[in-house]
């Protein structure tokens, strides 16, 4: 497990995981057209579940990862 | 005689299965804002839960949507904050005035904006309020102040997104679907009527375009929804466009003479009913048509209203089938929107002054804590001017702020009293915001105000935090400061004038006048003739109702005839510009001379001119040519019926 480098903008201090939870927003945000190409919603029983699924999968890859 | 059985909704108690479905839904947001604000040891817990409170809305697209609003919101209040506070802590009664400047500023820019965005505006007001003014003895705290409302709003947002998801809220599209729907289906009895020439009035059509243009700021929510989302939004902004379409091309047939050929508008109703494109055969034309040799004959421009409006129609239909099924119409518009700058000055002015009233009866009284009442003040004003009407917000806010009270401290004092476990301060609030929610779902607006202002108000006076403080003292002033604000405000907003319902029609239709003339004088601005429309049906939809009187009455006929003329106008300007590189340059050219000075004459000889020619453009010049001859008959109608009302105030 590495450790979490710190952000800090104008001197203030902002936390690892508000860090990663933005940019798993942003991935999340340009994959949207990419989903709907691949009809995404009619996969699954409860698209929003999945969606929010795939946002939390985003999320813990990123944490990992960098 | 027939029986029409309905089935009753599933309900308990006089609400349905899916209010209390919401009412949980909003409950258990609340615990888990709560639980993950104490958890986080955040600064302001409470501002978490009043989070979940504002954005309860029983769609999931809704909430979402107001949830970035009011990130953004917070983002844009903050930075004001900080920075009014920087230029002005020093002086303080300089703050003040530049925090209702701020605040009158706000509400411009909502007076310019619609739906959720002007939600947005009005946040970035009190906002400042929240942050600044509460701090203004301590201007050094302002900036931990913002990041704690700002991660206890964040985390409010994850809590109720997060809890919608879960639990199965709704999708706004089937609503949105069906209310749509609703709305064809009185566009098309409005266009039978016309067709039957039972000449509906012209209230009727003003609330029918009022209706479909209010349905503009719904629309953005469905984007959030789902990753179809914005292909259903654009969808949906074709169909209201289509919609108004329609409305104005049943319009035309209020040109058209009653006595020309019944059977075939009769076919036209029919053709309607069966939904399909297939015009009906037009029969020979009457006998006096035959007099006038030189003029075309009313069969052209019968044909051509009747087709377009079936044409319309199935724009409209299929702009229903493509919302349902996430896909998007051969022709897609937008709906751009009209801004009423008066009145949003206006307003913003008002609001301004609104402020400034209070703050000056705070400054005299030296009460230590009043800032935090005035910063309520700047609360009602900001949640009222989304309203259409601030004053009745205010008075229903006065009303609700005594039964929050005695909520709240039954909540606090007789059934928490004292324990500081979280499991059961989750349980005392279930019946709370259960049944706050609840009201704020029922249909009546005055209970549904009351509901949705209890929900935000009994978390506000009741504050929970870690650990928990039962201070009857705190209760007690923060009660009394809810109430003060909410009586001030509305004393400020009786004591300082609105403006009459006539001075806002003037302006109105001072607007509707100059925009006709720069239709006729070809200067009109880059959109389509279709969205243009739409833009035209949004402001007369504002027109403020002069009730059943004759004065009123006249006003919306003449915006109505304004409408008409300026929609057949454009739609003959944007075919005509089809044939300026063609051979038929000079006849378009004249026919557009001919629409600038609304000379009917003259678009009669070019329309027949249009109708004769023997170039390769035949089939197009033929069409254009029923499109003017039409033109020319609404032109006619319009000014023969109507001459500009004066409102003298």
């Amino acid at each position: 497990m590495h450790s979490f480098p710190e952000l800090i903008v104008g001197s203030v201090f902002v936390a690892p995981f508000i860090r990663y939870a933005v940019a798993a927003l942003i991935v999340f945000l340009v994959l949207r057209p990419i989903l709907h190409l691949c009809r995404f919603a009619e996969i699954f029983s409860h698209p929003a579940v999945a969606e929010l699924s795939l946002y939390v999968t985003i999320l813990g890859w990123l944490t990992i990862a960098f | 005689m027939t029986v029409a059985t309905t089935t009753r909704p599933l309900g308990l108690a006089g609400a349905p299965v899916s209010a209390w479905a919401f009412g949980i839904r909003i409950w258990l947001a609340v615990v888990v804002a709560l639980a993950a604000s104490f958890w986080l040891e955040l600064e302001a817990p409470s501002t978490a839960a009043i989070t979940v409170a504002i954005l309860a809305a029983p769609t999931r697209g809704q909430a979402l949507e107001k949830a970035c609003y009011r990130l953004l919101a917070t983002l844009i209040g903050v930075a004001a904050a900080i920075a009014i506070t920087g230029l002005f802590s020093q002086a303080r009664d300089l703050l003040l005035a530049a925090f209702a400047g701020w605040i009158g500023l706000c509400v411009y820019a909502a007076g310019l904006l619609d739906g959720n965005r002007a939600y947005a505006a009005v946040l970035s007001g009190y906002t400042v309020a929240i942050v600044a003014i509460q701090q203004i003895d301590t201007p050094q705290n302002v900036f931990e102040t913002a990041v704690a409302r700002g991660a206890a709003i964040a985390v409010g947002i994850a809590a109720i997104a997060v809890v919608n998801d879960l639990l199965g809220a709704p999708d706004r599209f089937p609503q949105l679907a069906s209310q749509l729907a609703a709305l064809h289906r009185r566009v098309r009895d409005y266009a039978k009527a016309v067709l039957r020439s039972e000449a509906p009035d012209a209230a009727a059509a003003t609330e029918l375009l009022h209706d479909v243009a209010v349905l503009r700021s719904e629309m953005a929510s469905l984007a959030t929804e789902s990753e179809s989302g914005s292909i259903r939004t654009a969808t949906a902004r074709s169909t209201v466009v289509a919609l108004v379409a329609e409305v104005q091309a049943a319009r035309a047939f209020n040109a058209l003479p009653a006595t020309a050929d019944p059977a075939f508008r009769e076919n036209t109703v029919a053709a309607l009913d069966r939904s399909n494109e297939r015009l009906p055969t037009a029969a020979a034309v009457g006998p006096d048509e035959a007099d006038r040799g030189a003029l075309p004959s009313l069969s052209v421009p019968l044909t051509r209203a009747a087709r377009e409006l079936l044409r319309r129609d199935a724009e409209v239909r299929e702009g229903l089938a493509g919302l349902n099924a996430g896909s998007l119409p051969r022709r897609t518009w937008r709906t751009p929107l009209y801004r009423a700058q008066p009145v949003a000055v206006a307003a913003g002015i008002r609001a301004a002054a609104c402020l400034a009233l209070p703050s000056v009866f705070y400054v005299l009284a030296g009460w230590p804590t009043a800032a935090a009442s005035l910063s309520l003040v700047a609360i009602v004003i900001g949640l009222g001017a989304t309203t259409p009407n601030p004053k009745d917000f205010t008075l229903l806010a006065f009303i609700a702020a005594p039964i929050a009270t005695v909520l709240a401290g039954t909540l606090e004092f007789l059934m928490l009293d004292g324990v500081n476990e979280f499991p059961l301060l989750a349980l005392a609030l279930a019946p709370f915001m259960i049944g706050a929610t609840v009201v704020m779902a029922q249909p009546n607006p005055l209970l549904s105000g009351l509901g949705r202002l209890n929900l935000i108000f009994i978390l506000g006076i009741f504050a929970p935090s870690n650990p928990p403080s039962y201070n009857p003292e705190a209760f007690l002033f923060t009660s009394l400061f809810v109430w003060l604000a909410a009586g001030l405000l509305l004393t400020a907003q009786i004591l300082i004038p609105t403006e009459a319902s006539e001075r806002g029609q003037r302006w109105i239709m001072a607007s509707v006048r100059r925009d006709f003339e720069r239709v006729l004088s070809g200067w009109d601005r880059r959109l389509a003739p279709e969205e243009a429309m739409f833009r035209d049906a949004a402001r007369i939809g504002r027109i403020p109702a002069g009730g059943t009187s004759p004065r009123g009455n006249a006003v919306l006929k003449e915006a109505l005839s304004y409408f008409d003329r300026a929609a057949a106008i454009r739609f003959c300007r944007a075919s005509l510009a089809q044939l300026v590189d063609t051979s038929l340059s000079h006849l378009a050219a004249d026919a557009q001379k001919a629409l600038a000075a609304q000379d009917t004459r003259r678009l009669r000889e070019a329309c027949l001119a249009l109708e004769h020619v023997s170039s390769a453009e035949r089939a197009l010049a033929e069409e254009i040519s029923a499109e003017l001859a039409l033109a020319a008959i609404i032109i006619d109608a319009a000014t023969q019926t109507t001459a500009p009302v004066e409102i003298v105030s």
